[in-house]
């Protein structure tokens, strides 16, 4: 019979270096889209970013590394809370008629027409779906991740993308 | 159709059924055009990297601010009270008159500025002010105490029940609660009790109890008898001896047993105990039982 014994890892400790720049690695990008796509702001998102990481560096030690994702997003989420309003969202798009230069120019003037319309649908969506749709569909954030950093359930997640996509689909369709 | 069946769409859940259904249905083209567009989509440029520099300049100036800035703040608050306390302690302190304070069974001998002598008695406190000594010679007294004091201008003695001034002399003062008593052992006092002025001259005495009034005697050129270690009474009522045998030999008296506004004349010892209360129940004709620190008196005929 074969024993494994599982340490823990109960030495990983954030206020080590190494421990802290893997989070910063893993979440900061995220952070800051999460804000962005909250607030439509880069400034704000980048000074979020910062400020979540220094808060975690100062609580280092009362922070257990399994925690230290939503004490981030806690952090950053707090940091405008009531205080910033939403602006203009600016998403980028893989420019497909680069690639293909054959495409014809309706086509291309169609496809602009429709990122214009899709963009004017995300802003003027609650922020929760907003938030949710897109990080989902960008970041490629699981249902399941969303619903722990939000701190709901899977289903109320599924509810907002529902109502998303319905109401985009909706605004671009002009019903 | 499931409920947030586009949720689930995009995860790709949807039965085969649903989705052949679903991709019959006009929205289907804009839901997959969404879908397709949305999937290329990126958010703003976050360079990663650099983001971490500027973090660890940031680090740096938190943890020196936390490092340096904040115990230098708290010393520095630290400091500001410690200097208000002890400024305000200063002024307080000087503002204040230099005050002497006997316990139960203790005297103390005080030389004021100009040479007069203050023999505090037991349990009494004395105060005045020290600096200005020589242009307002004036103690406030709480207790007993006797007084030779030195020529010059006059000499105050002000307690709560009446005001004693001089100009050089020997006098003793005894403000008690109930009972205030001024002997004149030598030259002239002038007591004024009750808005009224009582000049004594040497050997006499006036005695207020409860607010009566009465006159007695006493030796010229002497001293009163608890500075040779005595207690003396010329018809005091007995609650006012016990209180001052209880001052005397710190010994806590319990007199329930007996009629204490019985007169009592006589003396007792301030250093013997034994002799003293023997010295009070005899003539009274009543019995004690000394224990430890207290003593009981009670009626010789009691049970």
């Amino acid at each position: 019979m074969k024993i494994t014994t599982v340490h823990p890892s109960q030495e990983s400790n954030v206020c080590q270096e190494s421990v802290y720049n893997g989070i910063f690695k893993d979440t900061s990008k995220t952070i800051f889209n999460y804000i962005y796509y909250k607030f439509g702001n880069e400034e704000k998102a980048h000074d979020a970013v910062q400020e979540a990481f220094i808060k975690l560096w100062e609580n280092c030690a009362k922070v257990p590394p399994k925690k230290a994702k939503s004490f981030l997003y806690t952090v950053a989420n707090n940091l405008y809370l009531n205080v910033l309003k939403a602006e203009k969202i600016r998403l980028k798009y893989a420019d497909k008629s680069l690639k293909n230069t054959n495409e014809n120019p309706e086509f291309i003037m169609e496809e602009k027409q429709f990122q214009e319309k899709l963009d004017a649908a995300l802003e003027s969506l609650p922020e929760n779906q907003r938030v949710t749709f897109l990080m989902n569909r960008i970041d490629g954030l699981k249902y399941t991740e969303i619903a722990e950093l939000e701190g709901v359930s899977i289903k109320a997640i599924e509810k907002r993308m529902h109502l998303a996509l319905k109401s985009l689909r909706k605004k671009i369709d002009g019903i | 159709m499931q409920e947030d069946y586009l949720a689930k769409w995009l995860n790709n859940e949807l039965t085969e059924a649903e989705l052949s259904e679903f991709k019959k249905s006009d929205a289907y083209a804009t839901y997959q055009k969404i879908r397709a567009t949305t999937a290329t989509m990126q958010a703003p440029d976050f360079d990663t990297n650099q983001a971490w520099e500027e973090l660890k300049v940031q680090r740096m100036q938190a943890e020196s601010k936390i490092l340096t800035l904040s115990p230098f703040k708290s010393f520095l608050k630290v400091a500001a009270v410690v200097a208000v306390v002890l400024g305000g302690a200063y002024f307080y302190l000087n503002s204040l008159n230099e005050a002497v304070a006997t316990q139960y069974a203790e005297t103390k001998e005080i030389i004021l500025p100009d040479t007069s002598e203050i023999l505090l008695n037991a349990e009494s406190q004395v105060s005045y002010d020290e600096k200005d000594w020589n242009n307002k010679r004036n103690i406030s007294l709480q207790g007993e105490a006797f007084f030779n004091v030195a020529k010059g201008n006059s000499f105050t003695v002000t307690t709560d029940q009446g005001t004693v001034t001089v100009l050089g002399t020997q006098f003793n003062v005894e403000n008690r609660d109930g009972f205030f008593e001024v002997t004149c052992f030598e030259g002239l006092v002038s007591v004024l009790y009750d808005g009224k002025e009582n000049k004594l001259t040497a050997g006499n005495a006036i005695i207020v109890v409860n607010g009566k009034l009465s006159k007695a005697s006493a030796v010229k050129n002497g001293q009163p008898s608890w500075m040779q270690n005595e207690s003396s009474f010329k018809s005091i009522p007995l609650n006012y001896v016990l209180a001052e045998f209880q001052r005397q030999h710190n010994i806590t008296v319990d007199s329930k047993g007996v009629d204490t506004n019985v007169l009592f004349t006589g003396s007792f010892s301030n250093t013997d105990t034994d002799l003293a209360l023997k010295s009070i129940s005899v003539p009274l004709q009543i019995k004690f039982t000394l224990e430890g620190n207290n003593v009981l008196f009670y009626e010789k005929n009691a049970p």
